[in-house]
């Protein structure tokens, strides 16, 4: 919509206070982040102007790497599989099969469940003696592939990853809210033309909510990713080996060191990487500008 | 003669369909179930049944104490309505201006408006572990610090991108012939903002709130940092009453989350609820 | 655009000022509205003139389920009665330690330092000493309050002849053992000798007991203490004299790799909890942490078949290394140092050592001591109702001829942050012996 003059005025009094907010919590701190990344500080002793010596640092430094690395393919893992596996039981609930409240309800528990349990719940099914899992394999002749899921410098990260990658509620219930504004009628006329469930939704629902939920999902599931850090803190704190590092929790241990510079500079670092994220995901699913063509089109029937 | 072979293998690939489909809904209703009944066993066990025993096994005896122990001793109940309080009001001032935001955002176009969403969505990136120093120091200087004040902002402040990404996304879906409609029939600003955009995103903003408000309940760092009288802390804090510095009293605290997660969930309950009467009444209407 | 990043650049410059200058201003700004919610509820009890009341501020981890939590909340209590109406010590209860920390590094950080904290740095005393946000104790201590502690405890933290660090509780490791299993396995004693416990080890594992606990995750910690046993035992003394330079760290990491072969399966993800279940299982020969864990020792509820735990334990030595230089030696470490912020106000200076005194009044301690089973810098008689265990940790602790702060405690923080890591990188065999010190000494030089 074109902007009114009349409007002006009203305009920015209603962006005003998210944008003053926005100034006040993430600008200022985050330029005052950026500042400090380039000091030496302990947070008692005088700063000391350091130049880029602790970006330097932080990429001679191995467990730094693995944070990022860990961090991108846990933001690929979050958007091309958590992701769509979320639609795909949108896609089945907002179906409305039996019980669909129930399970729409059940789906979003994890969410809600403070995520201290969470983990000591995964270390105890990963545990090396008493574990869930192991415990199955046993019992199913696979007793050789039994281990220490979490301490295995190979085994620990694709387990912290697997077990999360099914919690697929919240953006389940993003999705279903989209898709239970697509107008009945089309489905209705799909029905009659002969359709499956699975036509249906590969043809009408994947397409309508593809360029609005499904890119906020993608988008949000990525930054999540990329942000990764209680689960981790709690399951393995980083180990083996940093091997299950993020960049939040190495940042969070440098804060621990009192090594404001270097955490600082990580956390620059990740706003950068998340940046390159969001901008490559906009592209993949293309200019905003054909978000309202669907929807008119959609609107239009 | 075409029309009966292709009949029975659609219908079998029905019937496949449809296993599959029963096969995931009840697999990952197991899945997200599964910690809370581990939770709820875990909570009823000795913490030397839960250290030494095996992990999996219900409690010889259960252990109803816990609850008693998390309620009494750790005071949770002060603790919960500090949540409610401190999460609604939050919540609150979240979804107001988020949605004031996202609808400019979202209905206009102007100077600076994609660089102010994608400084927006910039926001949701930022690792807030690393503003501790920043955020304490401000709060400090509006003289918030150790009040329900300084937690009700800070919280609708750090929602507001995720709040606002949200409800975009939803306002987006809206189309654009409903508000010029309104706008020829000389609906003003105002007007369009909340007999149109407001009614129609109805789903998005329950969910940017159901977010938000979990994003309160579930925060420690900040509820820890900024409030220091007893009076004034949340369930979070509550939580790990039960830890010190050498050990955990597991088993009380899983009775102590339990007890955090009840009026999350059936506060969820009621405001899917809501959802679901907000969708039939709303339902865009073309 | 060009203006408005100027003008961002701007504010930001001023915020970093403000949180800089705020060092030079102490505390006040912080607690009065602190005390706003605290005077509601008890406004009926407080007599007359609260005006005049100095209010100090106490962020303590020693709440909750702590075990020196009943008897400090009695000894504040009481002590805010005996002072009623002019000094009242608020405690802010802390007690995830974790959080605790991050909050306390994030106050001082900000020049928000509360009244009295409880510290666990060893290694940052300088910084903080010479950072003058902290009260100088010694001109009190000299005043014969200083012939409470034991002796050299003080000294050993002071900086430039200041004292902002006061040493109050300590602690201990050595080993402790579970004789039942020991008998059952045909050892008699515990193994003098690092040779004779690898020998130990061996029958342990053979018998289908776990020789120790040893965890690689969470913060590593059992490990780190083995390792600070074995490096006591290999270097002695003046083991930490040139940091990690001294071959006896490559050595006591060659150790510390074969005890993770005699310790229960999935030691490399383990915390606390896996190490402490597996001891209360009595599946585990050895167990070695801090005195308080005394305590649990005595619980009902780690009793199997009636019999407690304690009843089957007994406090060995440090074993000694051939060729080592360790023997004698203990590894100990500071616990807590009191910590006062600096005060402009020398009435609420007053006050704050008044509750510091009174803290370490040695009755006090004592009490303290025996219903909490933790260690003090403090001299003091001990209660005759203290248990078996502890009275043989205090014996094992008068009776070393010297002793050595654990490893965390000898380095920085970001020492033992990195600690975890380095231990499962070397049992898993991503590194050596060398390389797991090498590891350490990147992440110290990191943070330098």
């Amino acid at each position: 919509m074109k902007l009114e003059r009349s409007d002006r005025g009203p305009l920015w009094a209603f962006l005003g206070p998210a944008i003053i907010l926005m100034l006040v919590f993430f600008v200022i701190p985050v330029i005052y982040v950026a500042v400090v990344s380039l000091m030496k500080w302990n947070g008692i002793s005088a700063p000391e102007f350091r130049n880029i010596r602790n970006y330097m640092l932080l990429f001679k430094d191995k467990a730094f790497i693995r944070s990022v690395t860990n961090n991108v393919i846990w933001a690929l893992v979050a958007g091309f599989i958590q992701v769509p596996l979320a639609m795909v039981m949108a896609i089945i609930l907002s179906r409305k099969p039996k019980g669909w409240k129930f399970f729409r309800t059940v789906y979003f528990f994890p969410q809600v469940i403070s995520g201290i349990a969470l983990a000591m719940l995964w270390r105890a099914v990963y545990n090396a003696e008493t574990g869930l899992l192991n415990g199955i394999l046993k019992s199913v002749g696979m007793g050789h592939l039994a281990c220490d899921w979490l301490g295995g410098i190979k085994t620990a990260f694709p387990a912290v990853l697997i077990y999360w990658v099914f919690y697929v509620g919240y953006y389940m219930v993003i999705m279903m809210a989209d898709i239970t504004t697509i107008d009945e009628s089309y489905y209705e006329a799909a029905t009659i033309d002969g359709a499956t469930d699975f036509q249906q939704a590969i043809h009408i629902t994947i397409p309508l909510i593809r360029r609005t939920s499904l890119l906020t999902c993608v988008t949000l599931a990525s930054v999540m990713g990329l942000r990764q850090f209680e689960q981790v803190y709690m399951l393995t704190n980083g180990g083996p080996a940093n091997t299950t590092s993020t960049i939040v929790l190495y940042m969070y241990k440098k804060l621990q060191d009192s090594n404001y510079g270097v955490a600082s500079a990580s956390a620059v670092i990740l706003i950068l990487v998340g940046v390159v994220f969001i901008v490559a995901i906009r592209k993949l699913f293309e200019g905003r500008s054909e978000t309202v063509k669907v929807k008119k089109v959609r609107a239009g029937k | 003669m075409s029309q009966t072979r292709v009949r029975p293998s659609l219908q079998g690939r029905e019937l496949i369909l449809a296993v599959l489909r029963w096969f995931l809904i009840i697999f990952f209703a197991l899945y997200t179930l599964f910690p809370l009944i581990w939770l709820f066993i875990s909570s009823l066990k000795t913490n030397f049944e839960f250290l030494a025993g095996s992990p999996f096994a219900l409690p010889a005896v259960p252990q109803w104490q816990n609850y008693i122990n998390a309620l009494t001793v750790a005071g949770l109940g002060r603790m919960l309505l500090n949540s409610v309080i401190v999460g609604l009001s939050a919540t609150v001032f979240n979804i107001i201006v988020a949605s004031m935001g996202a609808y400019c955002i979202s209905r206009f176009r102007f100077n600076g408006r994609e660089k102010i969403f994608t400084l927006f969505t910039a926001g949701i990136l930022v690792p807030l572990n690393a503003l501790m120093v920043p955020y304490f120091v401000i709060i400090t200087k509006l003289g918030l610090i150790n009040t329900y004040g300084g937690m009700i902002l800070l919280y609708c402040a750090i929602g507001i991108p995720m709040s606002t990404f949200l409800i975009r996304g939803l306002m987006d879906s809206i189309p654009m012939e409903l508000e010029e409609a309104a706008y020829i029939d000389g609906c003003g600003f105002f007007g369009r903002f909340f007999h149109i955009i407001l009614p129609l995103s109805r789903t998005g903003i329950v969910t940017a709130a159901t977010f938000e408000f979990l994003t309160c309940w579930n925060e420690f760092v900040f509820a820890n940092l900024l409030v220091s009288s007893e009076k004034l802390r949340t369930i979070q804090v509550g939580i790990r009453y039960f830890t010190n510095q050498f050990s955990t009293d597991y088993v009380s605290m899983y009775a102590a989350i339990m007890i955090s997660i009840i009026p999350s969930i059936i506060g969820y309950i009621l405001f899917q609820e809501q959802i679901i009467a907000g969708m039939t009444s709303g339902a865009v209407k073309g | 655009m060009k203006k408005a990043l100027a003008l961002l650049l701007a504010l930001c410059m001023i915020f970093a000022l403000c949180a800089c200058g705020q060092q030079a201003a102490p505390a006040p700004a912080a607690e009065k509205p602190a005390e706003a919610p605290a005077a509601e509820a008890p406004a009926a009890e407080a007599p007359a003139a609260p005006a005049e009341e100095i209010v100090i501020n106490f962020p303590s981890v020693w709440v909750g389920t702590d075990s020196k939590a009943p008897y400090m909340e009695k000894l504040i209590a009481q002590f805010n009665e005996e002072n009623a109406g002019s000094i009242k010590v608020v405690v802010e209860e802390q007690t995830d330690y974790q959080a605790a920390r991050d909050k306390l590094r994030t106050t001082i950080t900000t020049g928000n330092t509360p009244d009295l904290c409880i510290l666990d740095t060893t290694y940052d005393i300088k910084a903080y000493t010479t950072s003058g946000k902290f009260m100088d104790l010694s001109p009190y201590l000299a005043e014969g309050w200083g012939q409470d502690f034991t002796d050299g405890a003080i000294d050993a933290w002071s900086v430039d002849g200041k004292v902002c660090f006061l040493p109050f509780e300590s602690a201990v490791f050595t080993p402790i053992y579970n004789t039942k299993i020991f008998n059952e396995i045909g050892w008699d004693h515990f193994p003098a000798t690092y040779d004779e416990f690898f020998q130990f080890c061996k029958d342990a594992k053979a018998a289908g007991y776990n020789a120790m606990g040893q965890m690689a995750g969470e913060n590593g910690w059992s490990s780190m203490l083995w390792y600070s046993l074995i490096v006591e035992a290999i270097g002695g003394k003046d083991v930490y004299a040139d940091g990690l330079k001294n071959p006896a760290f490559v050595q006591a990491a060659e150790v510390l790799k074969q005890m993770y072969d005699y310790t229960f399966e999935g030691a490399l993800s383990a915390g606390a909890g896996d190490v402490n279940g597996h001891w209360l299982k009595r599946d585990t020969a050895i167990y070695l942490n801090g005195p308080w864990w005394v305590a649990n020792l005595y619980k009902e509820e780690n009793a199997v078949d009636g019999v407690l735990l304690a009843d089957d334990c007994e406090v060995a030595a440090n074993p000694k290394y051939e060729g080592g230089k360790g023997e004698g030696g203990l590894v100990t470490t500071v616990q807590a140092f009191l910590a006062a912020a600096e005060q402009t106000d020398p009435a609420k200076k007053e006050a704050v050592v008044k509750f510091i005194k009174y803290l370490t009044d040695p009755e006090h301690v004592s009490e303290l001591a025996l219903t909490s089973g933790a260690m003090f810098f403090v001299k003091y008689e001990p209660s005759p109702e203290t248990n078996l265990i502890s009275q043989k940790l205090t014996q094992v602790a008068n009776d070393a001829d010297f002793t050595i702060i654990h490893v965390n405690g000898a380095f920085p923080t970001a020492f033992s942050t990195e600690f975890p890591a380095a231990v499962s990188a070397l049992i898993g065999g991503q590194v050596d012996a060398q390389g797991f010190v090498d590891q350490l000494q990147t992440a110290i030089d990191m943070a330098e």
